[in-house]
């Protein structure tokens, strides 16, 4: 699965750290999902979505192939 | 605790005391055994790392409930390698012995429960490798 979290990280000047901390889960985790390693649990995933603000299918995106 | 903290700096001193506890009590009870005590107390000594393995554990399992969600699927990929291959380890040390006479003190399968902690490493280095 595809995300925008660096992005929307990014937008924010937040370092990896930073949004593993608000999001209480660790760097490596933040990490992974970004380079799309692993894809969150739906309870994660939400939680990053209210975290920007933004939906669930503003931040992931199924893979095209 | 901090959860951005990477996992091997969110291991409590508590679960790392437990298990200096659970090896040391380990070690005891071999060099007490091999003391050629009497019994009773050769059965005391056989038995004094059952509580320390069992307080071990309880810090484990408390270890695993504080990680996050990736975390704890590390561990489940590590024991995922360590407990088939330990099994198989075991399995064919079993077959072996009941063909070949295998040295007691170098292949015997009483050995092998050393070898899970071994694999659980290669098994937990294997999955971190995976997702970073």
């Amino acid at each position: 699965m595809k995300n925008t979290l660096r992005v929307l990280r990014a937008e924010r000047n937040w370092s990896q750290s930073d949004l593993a901390e608000r999001l209480e889960v660790s760097r490596q985790t933040i990490h992974a999902i970004e380079n799309e390693k692993y894809d969150p649990s739906l309870p994660l995933a939400f939680k990053i979505a209210q975290l920007f603000g933004k939906s669930l299918e503003e931040i992931f995106f199924p893979d095209s192939d | 605790m901090k959860q951005s903290l990477p996992l091997w700096q969110r291991l409590s001193v508590s679960y790392l005391m437990s298990t200096v506890l659970f090896v040391g009590s380990y070690l005891l009870a071999r060099l007490l055994l091999r003391a050629n005590i009497s019994s009773p107390f050769n059965i005391l000594a056989a038995l004094l790392p059952v509580p320390f393995a069992f307080l071990w554990i309880s810090k484990f399992i408390q270890h695993i409930r504080q990680l996050d969600e990736l975390q704890r699927r590390i561990y489940l990929e590590a024991l995922a390698v360590a407990f088939p291959l330990t099994f198989l380890l075991l399995l064919t040390l079993g077959l072996l012995e009941l063909t070949v006479n295998l040295p007691a003190e170098d292949w015997s399968y009483r050995h092998v429960w050393a070898m899970l902690p071994l694999l659980y490493f290669v098994g937990l280095a294997l999955a971190k490798r995976r997702y970073e």
